[in-house]
C-alpha cells in the first residue's frame, strides 16, 4: 500500500474506509458459534425436559445437564479465541459484558430458583430479550432484534401456560432468538453489515 | 482539490490503519501489517508520524520472549477521522 496522498480522490479514500471497516470486522462470524451452541442446547434441554414431565420422570430437571458440557465448550471456546492475534472489535467488548452479566443473571435465578417457586423459564426468556435484542442493534442485524422481542413475547406466554408447556414455549423461543438468526448470521458476509 | 483535507489522514496507508483503529479496541502491529498490505518498514514510518500527530498511541511489550508492538487510536485520532470523514462526505456531495 502507497503512502502518497496526490492522486487519492474520495472515492478512493472512501474505498479505503470501507474495506479496512470490514477486514476489521472480518471474525464477526466467529461470534455465531456460541448462538448456535447455545441455541441447540436449550432448545433440547426445554423438549427433553417437557418429554421427561409427560413421561412422568421424577427428576425431568435432569435434562439440563446437557447445558454442563456446553459451559465447557463455551469456555474451552473462549479461551481459544483469546489466543487469537486477531484484535477484539467494540462490538465483541460490548457483546461480552451484555452476555457474561446475562449468564451471571441466569446462574443467580437457577441458585435462588426456590424463592420463586422454580418459575425460572419466564424469567430467564425475558431476561435473554435484552441481550439479544441489544446485539442485534449494535450488529444492525434485524432478525436477532425480532429474536429478542420473541423472547419476550414467549417470557409472557410463558406466564400465562401450564408448567410442562413453558418448556415448549422455551424451545419454540430459543430457535426462533438463536437458531435462526444465528444460521442467518452464518450465511451473511461480513461485508454486508458495513453500512 | 481537497486542500481541507487533513493531509496526515489523506494518504493510503495511514488512512487504511486509521480506518482499521477506529474499528478495534487496539491492534497488533502483525495485523495492521497483514491487512495493509504493507512492509513493515513503511508501517513503522507512518505509524511514528501518526503518534508523532497525537492520533494513535504505540505500546511496545513483550509477549514471551517475543516483542509486541500494540497501537490504540486516541480521542484526538478519533476526532480527526470523523473531521476527514465529514470533510469527504462534502466533497462527494458536492454538486459538480
Amino acid at each position: 500500500m502507497k503512502t502518497e496522498s496526490e492522486n487519492l480522490s474520495a472515492q478512493q479514500s472512501l474505498e479505503i474506509i470501507t474495506s479496512m471497516i470490514a477486514q476489521a470486522q472480518g471474525k464477526f462470524q466467529k461470534n455465531v458459534f456460541y448462538f448456535l451452541l447455545w441455541g441447540w442446547v436449550v432448545a433440547i434441554a426445554n423438549i427433553g425436559m417437557y418429554t421427561l414431565i409427560k413421561l412422568n420422570y421424577p427428576y425431568p430437571y435432569v435434562a439440563w445437564a446437557i447445558t454442563i458440557p456446553a459451559w465447557i465448550w463455551s469456555m474451552y471456546h473462549g479461551f481459544r479465541q483469546s489466543r487469537d492475534r486477531s484484535p477484539s472489535t467494540h462490538f465483541d467488548v460490548v457483546s461480552g459484558a451484555l452476555w457474561i452479566g446475562f449468564g451471571v443473571v441466569v446462574f443467580t435465578l437457577v441458585a435462588f430458583g426456590g424463592k420463586i417457586n422454580y418459575q425460572l423459564n419466564p424469567v430467564i426468556l425475558l431476561f435473554s430479550a435484552v441481550p439479544t435484542c441489544a446485539s442485534g442493534v449494535i450488529l444492525r442485524f434485524r432478525p436477532l432484534i425480532f429474536g429478542g422481542v420473541l423472547f419476550w413475547v414467549f417470557g409472557i406466554v410463558c406466564f400465562l401456560v401450564p408448567y410442562e408447556f413453558q418448556f415448549i414455549a422455551g424451545a419454540v423461543a430459543i430457535v426462533c432468538g438463536y437458531l435462526i438468526p444465528g444460521y442467518l448470521l452464518k450465511s451473511h458476509q461480513p461485508e454486508k453489515h458495513v453500512q | 482539490m481537497f486542500n481541507d483535507l487533513d493531509p496526515l489522514l489523506h494518504s493510503q496507508l495511514r488512512l487504511a490503519v486509521m480506518s482499521l483503529l477506529i474499528s478495534v479496541q487496539s491492534a497488533e502491529f502483525t495485523f495492521l501489517k497483514e491487512k495493509t498490505n504493507s512492509t513493515a518498514g513503511n508501517l513503522s514510518v507512518q505509524l511514528d508520524k501518526l503518534q508523532e500527530a497525537g492520533y494513535i498511541t504505540i505500546e511496545k511489550t513483550f509477549k514471551g520472549k517475543k516483542p509486541l508492538t500494540t497501537c490504540k487510536i486516541t480521542t484526538a485520532g478519533m476526532k480527526a477521522f470523523e473531521t476527514y470523514v465529514d470533510t469527504l462526505k462534502q466533497y462527494i456531495n458536492k454538486p459538480l
